[in-house]
């Protein structure tokens, strides 16, 4: 289903584009080094549509950070990653600092602030591009088989998803992912107003 | 007035002061300049900065080393945005200068932190910030007493709890390792099977207890006669014991294996039972797999039992060795 | 100063439709007489510009097919008389020093008001 229209999401594929920069920026002066983060294209799904096939999302275990932002439309933003690989990057990056311990508490909690860093960008992006204010909660960060991460985010009340495909280099890593916005249809269509009222602004 | 019960679902000022006060972390907020408005008791403390100090200074000022670049951000990115930001202690570390207690005038390592900032939205245009601290040594404290409970687990899959000396299942998997590397490195592999003589005869005679301390003495004698770490002592089954020896040709292992012999003997455990002597005595048998000799696991195994058989044969209490060429009919090639 | 309302041509080369709908507003309110042709790749920039040759070219980097900054070595290489604004969202360093290095200026994505006369600017100081 893609009852967007390709302007809008030209207009979305942008805003994202634009959040994944700044991320990219973020992350490489955390990690001393360049980071490569694309968003090559923008998908709408009903959430009932999702499984780990079409994510292709086949590692056994997915990490997810989650935070749930309102404003003129409220969804839930998520990042979806293979767990080892992400582990692999943070692993990495606390490698290269100083005195590090090996201590998976921490990695959960490095794991939250990737994901934060990726999210917000896009949030913020969204927020100057559209020219609205939106609000977040703290994220939140899960772990578990493909099929249960993606059973609870299909089991909150029907609605539909922006899914995009994330593609992150860090330090000789490559990890894919996905950003995942769950949003009712009625905040779709509020976030479909803001998108043509910014197009009609151009 | 009750000063305890909210008025109109407030919490009177003081009331809340005492709260912040109470709070077991850091919390300091800041209005939409930067400048301090709420400092409570555990920054004033981890700091050494009172809160009459703190409060309506910029944050930057009040630390002369300065905050960290990424602080900064990210201060400046709530302000900006409004949206939540999250400074874990993996990726930063220690951002502000804040130390373990008590705090001293003296060079002290800074307090491990784990950071969150939220934005506090006021109504007005300017949004306040709050920063929360925590200590993360707690973390790691009880990371680290985790980790070492889980690597006494995995210690206890692996040991068999009478002996102390590694059990059936930890066996399988280092002779299969060590048989690989063998093979790839091609480098002899030398396997001792050990058995305690008239065993079940010292169990009727002297009963269970006793026989489990025999168990217990023999996998101490024999752990005290090898000296390279990669050899290990496993109880195999029963009274029966196995050592593997890696990088160990005929002569090496003989040699060892005589050491094993001799050091049960020595034990000096009396056992009227036995038909060969006055004490308890094992037999051993030695299997030497050579470098470039076509062999399998399971033709190694059944070389080093036959040894063993050998020995029980050869009036018990002595050793015999055999190669795995001489293992009693062809291997088939191919098998595990 | 006559260069100011003379017509010059721009190209604008992005995959982003809405961001090329964006240059072209905030330019034409500056420039209403500018010629703007745009193209929506490396490759078709690169057509483009044996065929209209452009005064100046605005250059997003991440596209299908080649990226910005090759395309712009490409252009400034054959034409070094056009100037290149590459215009992006990846505002890491390395993407500054790479564009420094071709002669372009780097212009940091989101496109805006601002970010646009950045790129005029540059324009109108080379020529």
């Amino acid at each position: 289903m893609n009852p967007l229209s390709e302007l809008q999401l030209d207009a979305l594929t942008e805003i994202f584009n634009i959040g994944a920069g700044r991320a990219a920026s973020s992350l490489s002066e955390i990690v001393g080094d360049e980071v490569k983060l694309s968003v090559p294209c923008v998908q709408l799904y009903q959430s009932t549509e999702i499984n780990a096939d079409i994510l292709s999302l086949n590692s056994s275990r997915l990490g997810a950070v989650k935070q749930s932002f309102n404003g003129p439309f409220h969804a839930d933003a998520m990042l979806l990653f293979t767990e080892d690989r992400a582990l692999e990057i943070v692993h990495d990056i606390m490698n290269s600092q100083v005195g590090v311990e090996d201590v998976a508490e921490f990695e959960q909690e490095a794991m939250c602030e990737l994901g934060n860093i990726i999210l917000n960008a896009c949030l913020s992006s969204m927020a100057d591009m559209l020219d609205v204010t939106l609000n977040s909660s703290l994220p939140v960060y899960s772990v578990g088989t493909a099929e249960v991460v993606l059973r609870q985010i299909v089991s909150e009340s029907p609605s539909l998803m922006l899914v995009l495909h994330i593609d992150l280099n860090i330090e000789k890593r490559h990890l894919q992912g996905y950003l995942v916005f769950l949003l009712s249809s009625s905040s779709l269509q509020k976030l479909l107003a803001h998108i043509d009222r910014f197009i009609a602004g151009i | 007035m009750n000063s305890i019960t909210a008025k109109n679902g407030f919490i009177p000022e003081r009331i809340a002061d005492r709260i912040w006060d109470s709070i077991k972390s850091g919390l300091i907020l800041v209005d939409g300049e930067g400048k301090i408005m709420l400092w409570n008791d555990w920054i004033a403390q981890h700091s050494g900065i009172p809160a009459e100090f703190a409060l309506n200074h910029f944050l930057g000022s009040l630390f002369p080393e300065g905050l960290t670049a990424s602080f900064k951000v990210a201060l400046k990115n709530v302000l900006q945005y409004k949206l939540p930001i999250v400074l874990s202690n993996a990726l930063h570390r220690s951002p502000l200068p804040l130390y373990p207690l008590p705090v001293t005038q003296h060079m002290q390592e800074r307090l491990q932190q784990s950071i969150v900032i939220t934005p506090i939205v006021t109504g007005e245009e300017k949004h306040l910030c709050l920063i929360q601290i925590t200590d993360a040594t707690l973390s790691i404290n009880r990371e680290r007493v985790l980790k070492s409970h889980s690597e006494r687990l995995s210690q206890e899959a692996i040991t068999d709890a009478l002996t102390g000396a590694y059990n059936r299942r930890f066996f399988g998997e280092r002779f299969t390792a060590e048989f690989g590397r063998a093979q790839r490195q091609n480098i002899p592999l030398s396997l001792i099977m050990l058995d305690v003589d008239y065993f079940k005869y010292y169990n009727d005679s002297y009963g269970h207890p006793a026989g489990d301390k025999v168990l217990i003495s023999v996998a101490r004698a024999l752990k005290s006669q090898l000296n390279r770490p990669t050899d290990v002592v496993v109880r195999y089954g029963g009274e029966e014991f196995a050592v593997i020896l890696p990088d160990s040709g005929s002569e090496g292992s003989q040699i060892v294996a005589e050491r094993l012999r001799a050091a049960v003997s020595n034990l000096n455990i009396p056992h009227r039972e036995s038909k060969i002597a006055d004490r308890v005595t094992a037999s051993v048998g030695i299997a030497t797999c050579q470098p470039d000799t076509d062999c399998n696991m399971a033709c190694f195994l059944e070389t080093a039992d036959t040894a063993l058989y050998s020995a029980k044969h050869g009036g018990r209490n002595c050793v015999r060795h055999l190669l795995t060429s001489d293992c009693g009919r062809p291997c088939p090639p191919g098998t595990p | 100063m006559p260069h100011r309302n003379s017509i010059k041509t721009l190209l604008i080369v992005d995959d982003s439709r809405v961001s090329r709908m964006m240059i072209r507003t905030f330019v034409l309110a500056k420039h209403p007489h500018w010629i703007l042709i745009e193209a929506a790749s490396g490759d078709e920039a690169l057509e483009i510009v044996d065929r209209d040759t452009p005064n100046y070219c605005t250059m997003d980097i991440n596209m299908p097919g080649i990226i910005g900054t090759e395309a712009a070595a490409q252009i400034l290489a054959k034409y070094p008389g056009i100037s290149v604004a590459i215009f992006s969202s990846n505002i890491q360093q390395s993407h500054q020093t790479r564009a420094a290095a071709l002669g372009a200026k780097f212009v940091a994505k989101p496109v805006t008001e601002k970010s646009v006369a950045q790129a005029l600017d540059f324009f109108e100081c080379k020529t």
